[in-house]
């Protein structure tokens, strides 16, 4: 898939300085070592959250209607599906 | 000295007002021409200023917070505060709830005035990439404000805020407070939550206060600190203490390699140069590091931030908030709205993320990238058995005129060479408005904030 059908951008293309950046990595030297991996982003099960619904205030779901992009007759409009 | 404690002390022998403070503070933000303004909070401010005015008038104690006004980067979510993130796409977007950092400010009894003008989802380095005009520099307004919490440092620098709340990925505390003459902390990875900060690069994403004095740092940092259910990467962390003792810092390091870096205006290295001698002057053992160069440092952090922005920015779609341009199909909607409401910056860094994440291209680059990056974590651990603090530049020049970053997108990352290393190894960093035009950068081991915090003080006597 190409670049512009990822990003949901039209036209978009592959930057020249962000090339060079990324060709700096492909020629920099690895060293496979495990002992170097970071592990420290794990959490615990014994940590997890409580898995409970927490209802939205009416402030909450208020700011939210009024964040939609359009709304007609009382309901908030979707774009247009159209199957490919 | 504390503007905290100066303000906290004259509201309680009632040499000032709380609600005229904040009125001044109003007026100079509405009227200021550094463009540092997304949106002011004029009603909930005056609001909330008479109300610790009522408590003083009644004799009640007010907390150290309580009444202190200060600024909030437009990333930071504020139930019915209008939250841009400097772009288009979000520009009449409003915050359904209030991030945890900001809750617990809010709580304590500061008074939020304003959103602050940034680099559009914090994709920049100068405060230029944004729809509300560049971030004029405090010092010389030719020059830009520096990024991505530009408007953040302007404000601070000009007594516009007390503090302000800005948020960090590669430098985007350290930077702007370095080139507007202010501190500012970017604190060990984990200590202050996330949650209710728009994400850019949530791997390196940190939240952090800018302020006029390390004592300011300190009492806005242990209250923002702490452990979130909302964010599982936060950990529970000790209360950083007023009585900051120094004497546990024995040994300095510095990267060798920036220093003699073709990079580094001759300015700021022989200021730096100077710096490391009065600290050996001092008695403190000072010892060369040798660290990855510059362009290592700064391509796997854009690899690994734009992977992560082009995922965390891919919400962004005109479906249920935002600006939404509607196309023939619901594909065409996502794709026009992105195009034309996302800036050329942000569009490029997306476009990057999606080329190191797509097949064929991982493991060469993202996968690589994840790789150098354990590396550089690792070199910080062996480091640090040997130092207590490394001191470093901010930045390898001086801030650049407005306009030149816009025209030259690979300058601008190169220009973030000094301060996104820390980033990948999630180390608190300080910047000290000291030692080199831009300022110096002090960054302790994981979790130790403190010591940061002491060496600054120490580091505030000699120079």
């Amino acid at each position: 898939m190409t670049v512009d059908i990822l990003s949901s951008i039209k036209g978009a293309k592959p930057s020249e300085s962000v090339n060079k950046l990324f060709d700096v990595i492909k020629n920099a030297n690895q060293q496979n070592n495990s002992n170097t991996t970071v592990h420290n982003k794990v959490v615990s099960l014994n940590d997890l959250r409580e898995d409970v619904v927490v209802e939205s205030s009416a402030i909450e779901k208020e700011i939210i209607k009024e964040n939609f992009p359009k709304e007609k007759n009382g309901f908030l409009v979707v774009a247009k599906v159209i199957e490919d | 000295m504390s503007q905290i404690r100066k303000i906290h002390t004259q509201l309680i022998n009632k040499e000032i007002s709380c609600t005229a403070l904040v009125q001044e503070k109003l007026d100079l933000l509405q009227q200021n021409t550094f463009n540092t303004v997304n949106s002011l909070l004029e009603e909930t401010a005056i609001k909330l200023a008479k109300k610790v005015d009522a408590k003083i008038a009644n004799g009640q104690k007010i907390g150290l917070l309580e009444g202190i006004p200060f600024g909030i980067k437009d990333v930071y979510m504020v139930q019915g505060t209008y939250t841009t993130a400097s772009s288009d796409l979000l520009k009449n977007y409003k915050s359904a709830y209030t991030a945890t950092a900001i809750q617990k400010l809010l709580d304590a009894g500061a008074i939020p005035l304003v959103k602050e003008n940034c680099d559009s989802f914090g994709h920049g380095s100068s405060s230029e990439n944004t729809i509300f005009g560049a971030v004029k520099n405090a010092v010389n307004p030719a020059l830009v404000g520096g990024g991505s919490s530009g408007g953040s440092a302007v404000n601070v620098a000009k007594d516009y805020t007390i503090f302000s709340i800005g948020g960090d990925t590669g430098g985007s505390i350290r930077q702007p407070a370095g080139y507007n003459k202010v501190y500012g902390l970017k604190p060990t990875y984990g200590r202050i939550s996330r949650y209710g900060l728009m994400s850019y690069a949530s791997s390196t994403d940190c939240v952090g206060p800018i302020a006029k004095s390390i004592e300011d740092i300190r009492i806005v940092l242990n209250i923002m600190s702490g452990k979130d259910v909302k964010d599982q990467t936060t950990y529970k962390s000790d209360k950083i203490e007023k009585d900051l003792n120094t004497s546990n810092i024995k040994t300095v390091g510095y990267f060798k390699n920036f220093i003699e870096s073709k990079a580094i205006s001759k300015e700021i290295k022989a200021d730096f140069l100077a710096t490391i001698d009065k600290i050996k002057a001092k008695g403190i053992a000072v010892k060369e590091l040798e660290f990855f160069d510059s362009d290592i440092l700064v391509s796997t952090y854009y690899t690994l931030a734009m992977a992560e922005t082009a995922s965390n920015l891919s919400r962004l779609d005109g479906t249920n908030y935002g600006a939404r341009i509607e196309g023939d199909t619901l594909k065409d909607t996502y794709s026009i709205t992105r195009s034309e409401k996302f800036s050329e910056e942000t569009k490029r860094r997306i476009v990057g993320g999606n080329q190191v994440l797509s097949q064929g291209f991982s493991d060469e680059i993202y996968l690589k990238a994840q790789d150098v990056r354990n590396q550089i974590s690792a070199r910080f651990t062996n480091d640090f058995k040997e130092v207590d603090i490394i001191l470093s530049p901010v930045t390898p020049q001086n801030p650049p005129k407005i306009g030149d970053s816009l025209k030259d997108p690979l300058a601008m990352y190169l220009s973030d060479a000094y301060t996104v290393g820390f980033s990948l190894a999630e180390l608190p960093t300080l910047t000290l408005p000291k030692g080199t035009n831009t300022g110096l950068q002090l960054t302790a081991d994981k979790k130790n904030d403190a010591h940061v915090l002491q060496f600054a003080n120490l580091l505030n006597d000699i120079l």
